[in-house]
């Protein structure tokens, strides 16, 4: 066959499609595509509800012209395909646009060709067509969706796709339908097919700069140029330094601010921070501290008032001790609730895309946003990440290399530490390299010391290192990290001291790490001339202290008490509650129309205070009530000898009759019961008529 | 015949398929989007299903036939009914004829659905060739598994009713005088009877029908004359033979309408027959049976000539 014979072959129309139940799931899978994309600030919501009712209206006159389609449809749906694609290609290739934006325009070009495309859909294969848009709409949208609300759309759309394909089938075969265990065998089939090959794909990592996205989110200017702000929640509330007394930094951690106090350790809490999508797991750092002071970290030279003024993405400069090879870590920080204006990142950021035109650098590598960073900022970098082996730091023994000023500040210590030296000294006897010490303080520190969180601030004044190597050695990552410092840096080793995130958990369906506040981290950084600053972090080789149960339990249940939200609880509650009172009434409710009558009479003989007796008969009890309402219309007699004719003579009324009788019952009463004390009140009428 | 299912045409949606998965994954990992792994997953399953389905559907395909007649013509339609539990399309090989879905619409049991075939030869068949096929559950790709169903009963297959052939009679041949002379071998009429099918329309007696309200034949004697005896030798070759078998069908249904008792030689299977053939019926299954000469001992397939 000749190409041209293939492309006419291709381009016959299709069989007219009958089935409005495949064109339903069809338009229901572009609907549920185009309000993800929505949902995702893709496109407007307004420009997704006008492609929404133009694609409804277009389904609906491509099946009432299914037979015979107009040609000026063809005409209108190639050009608008095409003014669609030229739209796309000049976005993506303008100067302000890019490659690196192409989510917008191919969303926008998705939406319009099935726009145009919904008024020309004739036959099968134009359906199938639209459900293969619909797929590439939705991973467009799922290209930015960072969280489970997602899998909303993922369930309504998978739920259309295979409406539709069913249908398909159906149509195709001339009416045949899936019996429930086949479609129930169908999904499962494809489900765990699809997890399967979940299982087995490795996870996706950000490895080519297509779309790196960055989003202000919900901030604001910082009033300091340079000035750190956020660590109170507040994104542009300027930060302050941490202490004992005052609790008041994100999540409770006390260290992105101008100082690092090492007396507490705030009650961080379990708030999500940030998500963070990266090609490895790394030591997320916002800032480094190189001044210690005894019982606190400082920057020996702030952040500076001038900024780098660049347009995204930023090439920042090389700092001293930036690792000069390595590997590239491209990460994504989705900010999830206000937080420090710190721009977190793995070891030493070369590229930055961030929604701003400057930026603050230290000299040390802290990057200041002159943005608070509130809720739903997005920024990416690009960083260097050292691919040193330990063999290679062991290896390591050239100079130390650091520009002299800035050596003596990564070895400052407040006052001599004699005890600290000397004890670094005997546990570094045997070791000639950096490293070699490294290893040997932190298998030390890890043979000897305790982490907890729970232990009392230290008292104003104390020296971290004293309290913690000579007092009882239970600390948590910032005494421990300061401690591996100070010895270093008695030992002459540059070492500062870095805080920022370890990763969280790893959401393997969004493919994040999910950083809470609790997993602020403190960590040091310690320099080897070969390969600049290199992370180490002692509290990952200390063990737990013995916990105590008491203390442990109480936290534990306080937590969970605070973990429980309380409006749907309140409501589950109460829904629970009418769902009891409803099934006990319902149960409570006689099973016969005997028992109903039996029941009515005795609801209207309590009302009238006149109890039924455990020992009397419904028939004596309704004589009794009759006498009550004066035997005017012995409606009581009447119901209960039906009853009894009913069970002890088998005259069942007809189903009818028994209706009647039970509502007769209902609507019967009994005069009320005048006061006790005239006359026997059970045997005498208290109203006359 | 193929015993496992085959794909029709599988290699465009495979290759579509891997493509879609191809590119879905490079997104993915360009993006480095959970989410858009995951639908890619959940996509390839539906697509893997999709594909891989139908062969689980034709391999557990249920087939047979119900119900077959025992007698049809070639070139002329013969309805059977086909049973199957899941919703197949049927295309008729052996013998031919138009494809059609049967099984059950909805889910429901297996139900009867009538197929037609078209045999294009004479022959027995004992049974029918069918390409069963299916694309469930999502209509993306045909997979088709060749089947061999037997027959309730065999079907003969008579040939075509050909023109006849004229046939010298004895009583007639070298006299010069044959048909103003009334005809020796019909016998006289005895009575008349209630007419029954088959019976030649010209033996209707209009006065005992007029009488009776119903048609009534003349009862004849028994016939005076030898029967016709017709003998028939099948070329080998198929089409030439069925030409033959033809010829001898329009001849007998001549003959038998013309009320001459005929007799018909052939060769079967089990080797020559000769034996008197009362109706059209009855000629058109030993003629469906009948093999060349030289291929007796064989099995007469319509396919491989008589």
């Amino acid at each position: 066959m000749s190409i041209v014979a293939a492309v006419r072959r291709a381009n016959q129309p299709g069989v007219p499609e009958d089935s409005v139940r495949l064109r339903v799931a069809c338009l229901g899978a572009v609907l549920v595509a185009m309000a993800a994309c929505a949902s995702l600030q893709e496109i407007a919501w307004a420009t997704a509800l006008l492609a929404m009712v133009l694609v409804s209206a277009g389904t609906i006159f491509s099946h009432i012209t299914r037979a015979g389609p107009p040609g000026w449809v063809k005409i209108m749906v190639a050009v608008g395909a095409l003014a669609a694609c030229v739209f796309f290609f000049r976005a993506v290739s303008s100067p302000t646009g890019g490659i690196t934006s192409i989510i917008d325009p191919l969303t926008v070009l998705l939406v319009a060709i099935l726009v145009v495309h919904s008024f020309h859909v004739p036959s099968r294969r134009d359906l199938l067509f639209s459900l293969g848009a619909s797929a590439g709409l939705m991973a467009v949208a799922a290209a930015l969706a960072i969280d489970l609300r997602f899998g909303l759309f993922v369930v309504a759309w998978l739920a259309c796709c295979f409406w539709g394909l069913t249908e398909m089938w159906t149509s195709v075969s001339g009416g045949g339908r899936l019996s429930v265990t086949g479609l129930v065998l169908a999904l499962g089939a494809a489900s765990t097919a699809a997890a399967a090959i979940f299982l087995v794909l490795p996870a996706p990592v950000v490895s080519s700069r297509v779309d790196f996205v960055a989003h202000a989110g919900a901030g604001g200017s910082v009033g300091v140029p340079g000035g750190l702000a956020g660590d109170s929640g507040v994104p542009t509330q300027l930060s302050r330094a941490g202490s004992p007394t005052g609790r008041t930094r994100v999540g409770g951690y006390l260290g992105f601010a101008a100082s690092l106090n090492t007396a507490l350790r705030g009650t961080l809490g379990n708030a999500l921070v940030m998500q963070v999508r990266a090609q490895r797991p790394s030591y997320w750092v916002g800032e480094t501290f190189d001044t210690w002071q005894g019982d606190s970290w400082s920057e020996s030279q702030p952040v500076p008032r001038r900024p780098l003024r660049e347009s995204s993405p930023f090439v920042l400069p090389i700092s001293p001790g930036d690792a000069p090879f390595g590997q590239s870590d491209l990460q994504t920080f989705y900010i999830a609730s206000a937080t420090a204006n710190l721009v977190f990142h793995a070891q030493s950021a070369n590229e930055l895309w961030f929604p701003a035109g400057k930026l603050y650098v230290d000299q040390d590598g802290t990057i200041v946003s002159p943005l608070g960073l509130g809720s739903g900022s997005i920024y990416t970098v690009d960083s260097q990440v050292s691919t040193a082996t330990p063999a290679q730091l062991r290896a390591d023994d050239s100079p130390v290399g650091l520009p002299a000023a800035v050596q003596s500040e990564e070895e400052q210590l407040p006052h001599p530490y004699p005890r600290v030296l000397a004890l670094a000294r005997s546990i570094t006897a045997h070791d000639t390299t950096t490293y070699g010490k490294v290893e040997s303080l932190i298998r030390w520190i890890g043979a000897h010391t305790h982490y907890s969180e729970n232990i009392p601030p230290l008292p104003s004044g104390a020296d971290t290192v004293d309290e913690f190597l000579f007092g009882n050695r239970v600390g948590f990552c910032e005494q421990i990290s300061t401690s591996l410092a100070v010895m270093l840096r008695s030992l002459g080793i540059p070492a500062r001291e870095a805080v920022g995130y370890v990763p969280g958990s790893f959401d393997p369906i969004t493919d994040l790490y999910q950083v809470h506040a609790n997993d602020a981290h403190a960590w040091v950084q310690v320099w080897f001339s070969g390969y600049g600053w290199e992370d180490f972090d002692p509290t990952a080789a200390v063990p737990a202290a013995p916990p105590s149960p008491g203390v442990t339990a109480l936290d534990d249940v306080g937590s969970a008490l605070g973990r429980i939200p309380g409006v749907p609880v309140v409501l589950a509650a109460v829904a629970v509650g009418l769902v009891v009172f409803f099934v006990r009434r319902l149960r409570a409710r006689p099973a016969t129309w005997a028992g109903r009558v039996a029941r009515s009479a005795e609801r209207a003989g309590r009302r009238a205070g006149r109890p039924r007796r455990p020992a009397e008969t419904l028939a004596d009890y309704a004589d009794r009530l009759d006498e009550l309402g004066g035997r005017v219309d012995p409606a009581w007699s009447r119901l209960a000898a039906s009853v009894q004719a009913s069970a002890y003579g088998g005259l069942d009324p007809p189903r009818e009759a028994q209706r009647a009788l039970a509502l007769e019952a209902k609507r019967a009463r009994v005069p009320r019961r005048a006061p006790a004390g005239s006359a026997d009140a059970s045997e005498r009428p208290l109203v006359r008529r | 015949m193929n015993r496992w299912a085959r794909p029709a045409r599988p290699w465009a949606p495979i290759a579509a398929g891997v493509l879609i998965i191809a590119l879905w994954w490079l997104v993915a990992h360009n993006a480095g989007s959970g989410w858009v792994q995951v639908l890619g997953d959940l996509v390839f399953g539906a697509l893997l299903i999709g594909i891989g389905g139908p062969f689980v559907v034709v391999s557990r395909a249920r087939v047979g036939v119900r119900r077959a007649p025992a007698d049809g013509s070639a070139g002329l339609p013969v309805a059977v009914d086909v049973e199957s539990r899941s919703r197949v399309r049927v295309r008729p090989v052996d013998p031919p004829g138009p494809e059609v879905f049967v099984g059950p619409v909805g889910p429901s049991r297996a139900v009867d659905t009538t197929v037609t075939l078209v045999p294009l030869r004479r022959g027995v068949y004992g049974s029918v060739t069918f390409d069963i096929a299916s694309a469930a559950p999502f209509a993306l790709q045909w997979w088709t598994k060749r089947v061999q169903l037997a027959l309730p009963a065999a079907l003969h297959v008579s040939p075509r009713c050909g023109p006849a052939q004229r046939v010298p009679l004895r009583s007639e041949e070298g006299t010069g005088d044959l048909l103003d002379r009334p005809r020796s071998d019909e016998g006289l009429p005895r009575g008349a009877r209630p007419y029954l099918p088959g019976d030649p329309r010209r033996l209707v007696h209009w006065p005992a029908t007029a009488h009776a309200g119903h048609l009534m034949v003349q009862e004849l004697e028994q016939p005076a004359a030898d029967p016709v005896t017709i003998t028939v030798e099948l070329p080998a070759e198929a089409e030439a033979a069925e030409r033959v078998a033809e010829g001898a069908l329009g001849s007998v249904v001549r003959l038998l309408h013309d009320g001459r008792p005929v007799v018909l030689g052939t060769t079967e299977h089990s080797g020559p027959v000769l034996a008197a053939v009362a109706d059209r019926r009855t000629a058109g299954r030993r003629l469906a049976r009948a093999v060349a000469a030289a291929g007796a001992g064989s099995v007469p397939r319509p396919g491989a000539g008589p």
